[in-house]
């Protein structure tokens, strides 16, 4: 038997996306695999980098519904303005940035709530930015290879060109982890107040 | 007529039945892997416990950490009823799609 641990950042993490109830039993299960099986058989490195493999695992699994959400709009939004440009972008910026901000400030909230921690909705908001932000390169994209007549990529420069929607997923980012931080501060208040209540 | 079972939550629940007493996290885990025959994510076992525990075919309970797992508790999983009926009809659906067919497979996959 060994008492080597995984790399400590990554059982933060872990903890972080897990239910509480869950997070002794499940980092237990993955310690004692890691250090009965995995890194006796793979040795060392071999066995950190599947421990964290593990935990890449459950941070995706944790917020894949909100990045298919939040890069569906995103996609959405950007199809609308390729093939029915608006006269003015205004009402659809603004409904768009309302729909980001609050799958962010939900999907913080409940992932802060569940693991009773504010980190949790910071790590929830920057998972789901960067998964849609690889959802949304790959869609636009194909977006691009079946539309690419002279209106289409006429629309798409009057809509702010081809860079914006490139790099508008990537800048989100930063302001994606503040939004999941913010819903997180109400989710941990809330999982504080009813385990003080229980 | 019980629940729908998907393959893996097959897998899953018959690792739980096949490991009776000793059914917890770990064990779970390595069982559905031997029995599929390839890897697969802690993350995705867990996620099909926590989903066949919210519909009532799993239970569970806590049991006692030991030190290779620094002290930390384990989640003991057993079925119950509902899910004992799920898993028994999951298999009479595969029976049900097999029965009368005697056509050889070989040559063809």
């Amino acid at each position: 038997m060994t008492s080597a641990m995984p790399p400590r950042w990554a059982e933060i993490l872990l903890h972080l996306v897990l239910d509480s109830k869950d997070q002794a039993t499940v980092s237990g299960d993955l310690l004692e695999e890691f250090r009965d099986s995995i890194r006796p058989t793979r040795g060392p490195s071999a066995a950190n980098g599947w421990y964290i493999r593990q935990v890449i695992g459950f941070v995706v699994r944790s917020n894949v519904v909100p990045a298919l959400l939040f890069g569906g709009a995103f996609v959405a939004r950007t199809a609308m303005d390729w093939l029915w440009p608006p006269a003015n972008f205004h009402t659809r910026s603004l409904i768009s940035t309302l729909v980001a901000v609050s799958i962010l400030l939900v999907s913080g909230f409940f992932a802060s709530w569940k693991s009773g921690s504010i980190l949790a909705g910071g790590l929830s908001g920057l998972t789901t930015t960067a998964l849609a932000a690889i959802m949304s390169t790959v869609s636009v994209l194909a977006l691009l290879a079946i539309w690419h007549d002279a209106p289409t990529l006429q629309a798409i420069e009057d809509s702010g060109g081809l860079s914006e929607v490139f790099f508008l997923p990537l800048m989100s980012i930063v302001p994606g982890v503040l939004f999941g931080a913010t819903g997180g501060v109400a989710g941990t208040a809330v999982h504080w107040s009813m385990r003080r209540s229980s | 007529m019980a629940d729908v079972l998907g393959n893996f939550e097959q897998a899953v629940l018959l690792s739980v039945l096949r490991l009776g007493e000793d059914a917890y996290g770990r064990a779970i885990f390595n069982e559905v892997q031997a029995r599929l025959d390839r890897d697969v994510a802690a993350g995705a076992v867990h996620a099909t416990l926590n989903r066949l525990e919210g519909k009532r075919l799993l239970t569970s309970t806590l049991g006692p950490g030991t030190e290779v797992r620094a002290g930390r508790p384990r989640r003991y999983y057993k079925l119950s009823s509902p899910g004992a009926r799920a898993l028994h009809e999951a298999r009479a659906a595969v029976n049900n799609l097999w029965r009368g067919f005697r056509g050889p497979l070989k040559g063809r996959v």
